[in-house]
């Protein structure tokens, strides 16, 4: 069933979570029409933006994604630009301020390309520790479609079991680990003379060989805000391998409207084009793969009749339980050179930190060492000082060199209160803008007080570190999870354990939103594990109707 | 601007027209004494004529390097810089010495840039540090091995 | 393998037999598994395998489509399957196939099978490759597609007159004045590795010219270049150990570096030649008669140095979010100067090669330049894989260029790094995008035939018409 406005399966989203769902449901012979928001960029376009941007905008991950009118995001180039899209509230708005990319390919374009895995025990925080919630299944069910994620994205990790995390594998890595640099192994042996291991990280990113057509990572140091060459993974490159398998891509196509029928199925999602004309698509299912933030909002904005609370939303829990890993930033001066900026931006991390039987009382938190080239910080920073000639060389190689960032993330327990609302004022196309509400709670802060901090200065000591600058403030770690939150009991949930919307058999809506907590490690990977989950339960779905 | 100058001063216009034609140069000069680095003459040109679009006097402060550089027989700028006196002459010659560095004359959201690739700022941990979005080497070529800190690269 | 004792020994009884000098003596031949591994050898020399085996196929099971100027040619399977296979050849038949290029049915192989190169294997040689073929390699039995040539290639009748006129039927002699690895890489070089089948330009019967042997030919989307010995226009500037290096991996450092078929060639032929056989061929190559392009001032290797436009264009296009018309230099800044640097020098480690001292921009033909750029470069050998993605925007590709944009590309390319003067157009980027030149031939050859046909009815008519005039009564 395909015609002009039509298609077995209707994705909304081409980041990496509609990318992979797009795909396996062509392998599965259904027809499959995609609406994104945002323009299709080339690469090249966003590489030279990239290089086209003063110092002061280089650490401004959004800053070579201009988004078009009709599809915005957050531009932090200034703190009122900066709060302009989206309205956030409460003790800690400051960490909702998430970076993403309403472009074909989603924010892929500029994430870390870090893949972490949940551990068992991130999944039964309940009754492991009597906080937050149970997943509804267990890590060995997950399993399996961990592994398929990594492969379908190209995953390069450890094969000693000893570095590997967590060491609970059916099969190898895609690829073998990437090499350190010299601040990374500085950072690895520091931590272990403190009985810490610094593990490589995994990562969605080309080791040694070209995995998938793309080329190999040859150290650009630029994985955020772009990879130059597609060594890492970002569900960009999907998009030519979708078309070919006959998907259809609607760029620059604005849902604002998820339409039921009479049975509370999905009847169609409407959409704006950039002339603010509303078109209508029609489908058998529909996947909102909009993002954690996006895709409440669209449900939000989709009441009617039937769903007096929004699409999806009977549990009253759409945009509720607003998650992210809260973090701190720890800057040090160091009397002995680290160095930066040799290798992919991050590859490695310290995630043992992030298990105990503390997490009764506060969170778990991992700590990374911060790879990317600190010569831009080097050079502004010396040339302020206002020295000339031998000394001003002298002092940015110094700066460059002997300085470091190491961060801090939080795991954060799902709250109700940290709540996505829709957000009196209007977007250019007359669409509400998405209202956020964030406290990072006492779970947090008592971590951070009680825990990370005084680690990060142990692990500043043993570094030799001459001067340690720890924040106090909270930011965001893009990480947008709990919007759409999943769980056996439909009171309580929003989707079941596939992702499926228990209001509506027909609507699926997996991704970070989807998840039950949140872990320290980055959620991409269990996002599109859980995406290769719901895969399966359409083609299985569709397969009986 | 060149109406401007030559009505209000009385020089005429043939040394003018050679005293603004000779700018560029005079730039490319006090920078090389500022900065003893190869500086990239396409890029020098742009900021001399943006340096000098933002600040009229910007030429006048280069001819008055000059001339202090020379009195002192300089080669290098710590040769001169000392006598370079507080005020606009200083704040000009940190402004080029800023420019060639980091790639801009203002460091602000929507500055012109010059420079990145080009930018010196990069280079004294060119040896080590990839300039980002450029490859440091072939698949897995790079290790934790480092140059001492002292030994600072020639550009 | 080849004793150097043995065959000097061998060149002394040349008269004997032609085919004992570059192997062992027939008696030698008796030990069957090392002639099956001598067979296996000679078949890599010979790199049966490069159209012999399909693309994630079964060793030898054929079914590989070449596409020739003249239409699309499958490779059969020549796996000991009785069935599907050689498996039925005698040794004779298998020799015929290989140096006469006539299968056991009588029917000519297209010469897209290079048995005009082959056709100076000894004996000795023949007898081993016959040993691996039969023993050595796995049964398939499974029948690849036809080969179904436009009319009238169609007709394999064709190829006998066509083997009258270009075929060599002497058997190979080396030259009592030269060294042994000399004689052993004219062997090699003429035979098994059948360099002159790329290199040596065809003419309109698509032979390879006389008089012009290694002087450069098209290969479908590549061209594979001039390597004779002329200072300028081809190899004579490299040294023996350059060449050796280059057959070895693929890379000559500062000069040249393998793609396309040559890159397949070094992967899965040359870098598993022994070192001697290397320099043998070495050896020979580089005494190949010059000829010169009165265009070549200077070699193809020695264009170029690190600039690049970047005081020009760097904050001049500011930070958009549509395609914003890019210029050649900005294409390039983009696209190629992640990984080929900011000024064109390559990686430091040699690994991405520089753009200037590249014979694929000094070139004074810029159809490798395009093909570079469209389909990149993938040649896995011992010292790794050498891997450049495409731009042609196929589904795997990292960037989707239109014809014109790589034109722009490609003469910003050779402006800077390369041979002043050479353009790249989009009508020759589309050229080699769809594979290359096709040849005329094939519509030429209808034509003719068709223009054969005309004449033999009108003249019937005439004869006829002529023969009733005549037959009618006088009235």
């Amino acid at each position: 069933m395909a015609s002009e406005d039509s298609a077995d399966v209707i994705v909304v989203g081409t980041g990496v979570v509609g990318c992979l769902i797009a795909e396996q449901m062509l392998d599965a012979g259904l027809s499959v029409l995609m609406l994104e928001a945002g323009p299709r960029v080339d690469r090249w376009r966003i590489v030279e933006n990239f290089r086209n941007l003063p110092p002061t905008l280089r650490l401004h991950f959004d800053a070579p994604y201009p988004p078009k009118a009709w599809a915005p995001h957050l531009e932090s180039y200034t703190d009122a630009a900066g709060a302009e899209y989206l309205q956030l509230e409460g003790p800690n708005a400051r960490a909702y301020r998430q970076g993403y990319v309403r472009y074909a390919g989603g924010a892929t374009w500029h994430w870390a390309g870090i893949c972490w895995r949940l551990t068992p025990q991130d999944m039964r925080l309940k009754s492991l520790y009597g906080v937050a919630r149970d997943w509804d299944f267990d890590y060995n069910t997950l399993e399996p479609y961990y592994t398929r994620a990594e492969y379908a994205m190209g995953v390069c990790g450890p094969s000693d079991p000893a570095l590997q995390w967590p060491p609970i594998r059916s099969k190898p890595y895609p690829m073998g680990p990437l090499p350190f640099g010299p601040g990374e192994q500085r950072f690895t042996d520091a931590a272990a003379r403190l009985g810490l291991k610094n593990v490589p990280a995994a990562q969605a990113r080309n080791s040694r060989i070209a995995y998938d057509g793309r080329p190999p990572c040859c150290g650009n140091n630029n994985c955020i805000p772009v990879c130059p060459i597609a060594a890492k993974y970002d569900a960009a490159t999907a998009l030519p391998k979708i078309e070919a398998k006959g998907g259809r891509i609607r760029a620059n196509a604005v849902a604002y409207r998820v339409e039921t029928a009479q049975k509370n199925t999905i009847e169609a999602v409407h959409y704006f084009d950039p002339d603010k004309h509303s078109h209508r698509v029609t489908g058998k299912i529909f996947v909102l793969a909009c993002n954690g933030i996006e895709t409440p909002k669209l449900l939000l904005l989709s009441k009617d009749e039937r769903n007096k609370n929004g699409v999806a939303n009977s549990s009253d829990q759409v945009g509720r339980n607003m998650m992210d890993q809260p973090k701190l930033v720890a800057e040090l001066t160091l009397a002995e050179p680290m160095w930066t900026g040799v290798g992919p931006v991050q590859g490695s991390s310290i995630m043992q930190t992030s298990q105990g039987d503390f997490r009764n009382r506060h969170g778990g938190a991992l700590f990374r060492f911060n790879n990317m080239a600190r010569s831009t910080f080097g050079g502004i920073a010396a040339v302020r000082k206002g020295l000339v000639g031998k000394a001003l060389d002298t002092e940015i190689r110094r700066l460059a060199a002997c300085t470091a960032e190491i961060a801090i993330e939080h795991e954060l327990l799902p709250d109700p209160n940290n709540r996505l609302t829709l957000s009196e004022q209007k977007d250019w196309l007359g669409i509400n803008k998405p209202n956020i509400y964030y406290d990072v709670g006492d779970y947090v802060r008592r971590s951070a007080k009680e825990f990370s901090t005084p680690l990060v200065r142990k692990l500043a000591a043993e570094l030799g570190a001459t001067d340690i600058r720890v924040s106090t403030e909270f930011t965001n770690s893009d990480h947008i999870m709990g919007g759409t939150i999943m769980g056996a009991d439909s009171s309580a949930s929003v989707v079941d354990l596939d992702c499926r919307a228990h209001d509506h058999p027909n609507l699926f809506l997996p991704g970070g939103g989807a998840m039950t907590t949140s872990g320290c490690g980055n959620s991409t990977l269990t996002m599109t594990a859980l995406a290769l989950k719901a895969a399966d339960a359409i083609a299985g779905q569709m397969k009986r109707s | 601007m060149l109406g401007g100058f030559a009505a209000a001063t009385n020089i005429p216009a043939l040394a003018v027209e050679a005293s603004i034609a000779a700018f560029p140069s005079q730039f490319m000069e006090i920078s090389s004494l500022l900065i003893p680095h190869q500086l990239d003459r396409d890029v020098g040109l742009r900021l001399a004529a943006a340096l000098s679009m933002k600040d009229p006097e910007f030429a006048a402060h280069v001819a008055n390097l000059l001339d202090i550089a020379r009195q002192k027989h300089a080669t290098i700028v710590e040769e001169f810089f000392p006598d370079v006196p507080d005020g606009p002459l200083k704040d000009a010659a940190r402004l080029i010495i800023s420019a060639w560095y980091l790639g801009v004359i203002v460091d602000a959201p929507d500055a012109e840039v010059f420079a990145y690739e080009l930018a010196l700022m990069y280079q004294p941990t060119i040896d080590v540090m990839t300039v980002p979005s450029y490859a440091i080497a072939g698949p897995n070529g790079w290790g934790s091995a480092a140059p001492p800190l002292e030994r600072m690269p020639k550009f | 393998m080849l004793n150097p004792a043995s065959s000097l020994v061998c060149c002394f009884l040349v008269a004997v037999a032609g085919s004992t000098w570059a192997a062992a003596s027939p008696a030698d031949a008796g030990d069957s598994s090392e002639l099956i591994k001598r067979g296996e050898y000679l078949a890599t020399a010979a790199d049966c395998g490069a159209c012999h085996t399909a693309a994630g196929g079964k060793p030898y099971a054929g079914g590989l489509a070449i596409s020739s100027p003249v239409g699309t040619i499958y490779s059969t399977n020549i796996t000991p399957s009785a069935a599907s296979g050689i498996g039925r050849y005698s040794e004779e038949q298998f020799a015929r196939a290989v140096r006469r290029g006539i299968r056991p049915d009588g029917a000519n192989l297209y010469p897209a099978m290079p048995y005009t190169s082959y056709s100076i294997f000894t004996d000795a040689d023949v007898q081993a490759l016959y040993s691996y073929f039969m023993k050595g390699v796995a049964p398939v039995d499974a029948p690849g597609p036809r080969t179904d040539l436009p009319f009238p290639m169609n007709i394999r009748l064709s190829m006998m007159a066509w083997n009258l006129l270009f075929l060599n039927k002497k058997p190979f002699e080396p030259d009592p004045r030269e060294s042994q690895a000399w004689n052993r890489g004219r062997y090699l070089v003429q035979g098994a590795a059948h360099c002159s089948t790329c290199h040596t330009p065809r003419g309109f019967l698509m032979e390879e010219q006389t008089g012009q042997t290694f002087a450069g030919g098209q290969v479908g989307a590549w061209y594979a270049p001039n390597i004779t010995s002329d200072v300028n226009s081809g190899i004579g500037s490299w040294s023996q150990d350059e060449l050796v290096q280059y057959l070895r991996t693929g890379d000559a450092r500062g000069k040249a570096q393998a793609a396309g078929s040559m890159g397949e060639a070094v992967e899965h032929s040359f870098q598993y030649l022994s070192d001697a056989d290397l320099n043998a061929m070495a050896t020979y190559v580089r005494t190949v008669p010059a000829i010169h392009d009165p265009s070549d001032r200077s070699s193809r290797f020695a264009f170029g140095k690190a600039s690049s436009d970047l005081g020009l264009l760097r904050g001049k296009y500011g930070i958009r979010n549509d395609d914003g018309d890019p210029t050649g230099a900005e294409l390039f800044q983009a696209n190629c100067a992640s990984c080929h640097s900011a000024l064109g020098q390559g990686s430091k480690d040699g690994y991405y090669p520089s753009l200037f001292s590249n014979s694929a921009l000094g070139s004074n033909n810029p159809n490798n330049l395009i093909a570079t750029i469209l389909n990149g470069v993938d040649r896995t050998t011992s010292k790794g894989q050498a891997y450049m993605p495409g731009f042609a925007g196929g589904p795997n590709d990292l960037a989707a260029l239109a014809d014109q944009k790589i034109a722009l590309l490609g003469t910003y390319l050779l402006e800077r790094y390369g041979r002043p003067g050479v353009v790249v157009g989009a009508e020759q980027v589309a050229d080699v995008r769809r594979g290359g030149p096709s040849s005329s031939l094939v519509a030429l050859a209808r034509v003719g035939v068709a223009a054969a046909t005309i004449a033999v009815f009108l003249i019937a008519f005439v004869v006829a018409a002529r023969v009733k005039r005549r037959n009618k009564p006088i009235t």
